[in-house]
């Protein structure tokens, strides 16, 4: 992974004193409370219900196993021993004391990690593919792209007052593992005829109260160009978006009351003048980068069958192998996810003990490397087929083998009421709900996507979930609105309302319906969302209204 | 009002003109006194100063640039960024060889986002705010955006 040069830690230790003297000027009462605002949230700082809410990026969601117990001691040291994993691949604490967020920005700079903008209206942590590297079907490895346009946005002094947030992902493989098409600028790697690579760029997708998906501004940009016309997508944005609506200040709107063709001119207007301009990168730039994510050192596997020996032919094992590991592009290889979303923890959290396991795991098995995930999970990615059966029996033991990967218990869930300022209903307890019915089920049902938002903001990803659960507030009660057949894929879709909000107590009961009528009529190995299009909403709707 | 210019307070002989006061010199004028003047003041021979939004259309002004020593934008909001692109456009789109100073709502933690983007001037509302400005200049001793 990539390794700081003096450069790079420089800046981090020059961003940790600024950010000290900025809260101590707070503190002090020299900056109000209006001005001190953009200045923490653009260090991940929130103010919260509880407590203030500290987001610390994952850079593209890569880990190593030291930054992993880094991030376990400040969960230790400054926060109620855990962290919660975001749908960004970012680690968010929940109790930290604003006094003390400078020592836990110190402490992450040892480890070559920050808080730089993962809040705020500037550019946000680049995401990409949990597999990049190890999947066999990627064109090139997302990560060095995803590092050079880290460097590029971090600190940018044009665009850290944007009219609001904005998001990058970047994804290495035809099949879209990093929701490209809700990002505000999505990337997919290509290569163009002769060989050359570059990217097909997307712009305006989103989740939050208008959910958009993103539309394809430019099909071919070549790497060495890849930061100035990013460069002449923000301008346009930044002197161009509207700043009079927070609710309309998104890309999406501009590109959308501008249309897609006039805003295009506009980009490429601004990308002309600067295109060969110090922004151009060099082949040396870009290979200086990719040196730092070479493959590892494989082993050429023992036998062909190491995973298939008697005594490793237990019930639980097989269920778990089969659910929760995938292939990986070596021979000999798998990829291991690591269930986040076991029956006794909410989706997405993980205790300090936890991810010191997780670390000595990845250390042992997986060249000393995590990856988070876009579902609030964690991968190790490059484990010995002949290693499994042993990191299963210590995944185990740690609570983290859950064997529901994809399937309905495997939600995606915001922190909701719980803990959010800007939540309207909570969503932990109703997760709680849906793993209590769902947990002995949730194999024989097969996969289903199900995300849950405590308000429409959209955290969870809810209008794409193929089942999608919406927090509302009506007069003071908890209500909740369901959407079906959205996706998250490299065909992403909007999920379509089922009807009108449904009561607190009658959620898991609804879902439950919702899961009957697939089953039933599901035909072998249907997928809920083939199924979903093939017979369309009124029988779910028939299924789940007709019994209140 | 508190000038700074490369990391020092200075004195100014510019001032911001109100439309109902003669014309000195050294006035910097408004966008709309300057398209309802242009004729005159460009006559006037005199050093001339122009103020605009933020959120001005750039092409209201662009032709005109060379009739200013200096081009003030003027910031309503601290977060408002629109003024950093504006002055990027001024400096190197159209090649505004002149000052390029930021008023308004200006936080001293801005002071070295506005100068990498191309300010020459900061105009801060008392010397306090000013030498913070100058001091937070000196926060970073590297960049990854290229100068």
């Amino acid at each position: 992974m990539y390794q700081y040069n003096d450069i790079d830690q420089t800046l981090i230790n020059e961003r940790v004193e600024e950010f000290r003297d900025q809260t101590q000027r707070f503190l002090n009462g020299e900056l109000t409370e209006e001005q001190f605002r953009p200045l923490r949230l653009m260090n991940g700082l929130y103010i919260q219900t509880h407590a203030p809410m500290l987001r610390v990026n994952i850079p593209y969601g890569l880990l190593s196993s030291k930054q992993l117990r880094m991030m376990a001691h400040i969960a230790n040291k400054y926060d109620k021993d855990y962290g919660h994993f975001t749908t960004r691949q970012n680690i968010q604490y929940n109790w930290p004391k604003l006094e003390q967020v400078p020592d836990i920005l110190a402490d992450l700079a040892s480890v070559q990690m920050h808080a730089i903008q993962s809040s705020g209206n500037c550019i946000r942590n680049i995401t990409c593919d949990p597999l990049a590297g190890v999947s066999a079907d990627e064109i090139e490895d997302p990560r060095p792209y995803c590092e050079i346009i880290r460097q590029w946005a971090t600190l940018h002094p044009e665009f850290s007052y944007l009219p609001r947030k904005f998001k990058f992902a970047v994804s290495g493989s035809p099949k879209d593992r990093a929701a490209t098409q809700v990002h505000d600028i999505g990337l997919h790697v290509k290569k163009d005829a002769n060989g050359q690579v570059g990217f097909e760029v997307l712009v305006g997708g989103g989740l939050g109260r208008t959910p958009v998906i993103g539309q394809v501004i430019a099909p071919f940009i070549a790497e060495e160009d890849i930061l100035s016309y990013s460069e002449a997508i923000l301008r346009t944005y930044n002197l161009f978006g509207r700043r009079d609506n927070k609710y309309k200040a998104r890309i999406k709107i501009l590109v959308r009351e501008t249309g897609l063709d006039k805003f295009k001119t506009q980009v490429d207007a601004e990308w002309t003048t600067i295109k060969d301009g110090p922004l151009k990168l060099t082949q040396k730039e870009i290979q200086r980068v990719k040196a730092q994510f070479a493959p590892f050192a494989y082993q050429a596997p023992a036998s062909t069958n190491a995973v298939c020996s008697t005594e490793k032919n237990s019930g639980p094992f097989r269920q778990w192998l089969k659910q929760n590991t995938i292939e990986h592009k070596q021979t000999g290889y798998r990829v291991v996810f690591l269930s986040l979303k076991s029956p006794t923890q909410a989706p997405g959290d993980i205790t300090t003990e936890q991810m010191n396991t997780v670390a000595d795991l990845a250390d042992q098995f997986s060249f000393g490397h995590i990856r988070t995930t876009h579902d609030q999970n964690l991968a190790l990615t490059d484990v010995l087929e002949s290693d499994l059966f042993a990191i299963w029996q210590q995944l185990s033991k740690a609570k983290l083998a859950t064997a529901n990967i994809g399937t309905i218990t495997d939600m995606i869930c915001c922190p909701g009421l719980d803990f959010c300022s800007l939540a309207n209903a909570s969503s932990i307890d109703i997760a709680q709900g849906i793993t209590d019915r769902f947990t002995d089920t949730a194999i024989d049902t097969g996969n289903i996507s199900l995300k849950m938002s405590g308000c429409m903001n959209g955290c969870g990803h809810h209008s794409i979930g193929e089942i999608g659960i919406l927090g509302v507030d009506k007069k003071g009660e908890q209500w909740y609105q369901l959407t079906l057949g959205g996706a998250d894929s490299h065909d992403s879709k909007l999920g379509d309302r089922l009807g009108k909000a449904i009561a607190k107590a009658d959620v898991v009961d609804a879902i439950d319906n919702i899961v009957h009528v697939y089953k039933e009529q599901r035909t072998t190995d249907e997928t809920f969302a083939n199924t979903y299009q093939r017979i369309g909403i009124q029988a779910f709707k028939d299924k789940v209204y007709d019994n209140h | 009002m508190t000038i700074i210019k490369d990391k020092n307070i200075v004195d100014d002989a510019w001032h911001i003109h109100q439309d109902d006061e003669p014309l000195l010199d050294n006035s910097i004028v408004n966008l709309t006194y300057w398209l309802e003047n242009r004729d005159a003041l460009k006559a006037s021979q005199q050093a001339l100063g122009l103020l605009v939004d933020g959120d001005a259309d750039s092409h209201s002004f662009k032709d005109d640039l060379s009739c200013f020593a200096i081009i003030a934008i003027n910031i309503p909001v601290f977060a408002d960024g629109r003024a950093y692109s504006l002055c990027q456009l001024i400096r190197n789109q159209y090649n505004f060889m002149g000052e390029i100073r930021a008023v308004g709502d200006i936080l001293p933690d801005q002071a070295l986002y506005l100068t990498r983007v191309g300010f020459d001037t900061l105009e801060f509302e008392n010397k306090t705010l000013a030498q913070l400005a100058i001091n937070k200049l000196n926060d970073y001793s590297v960049f990854y955006q290229p100068a």
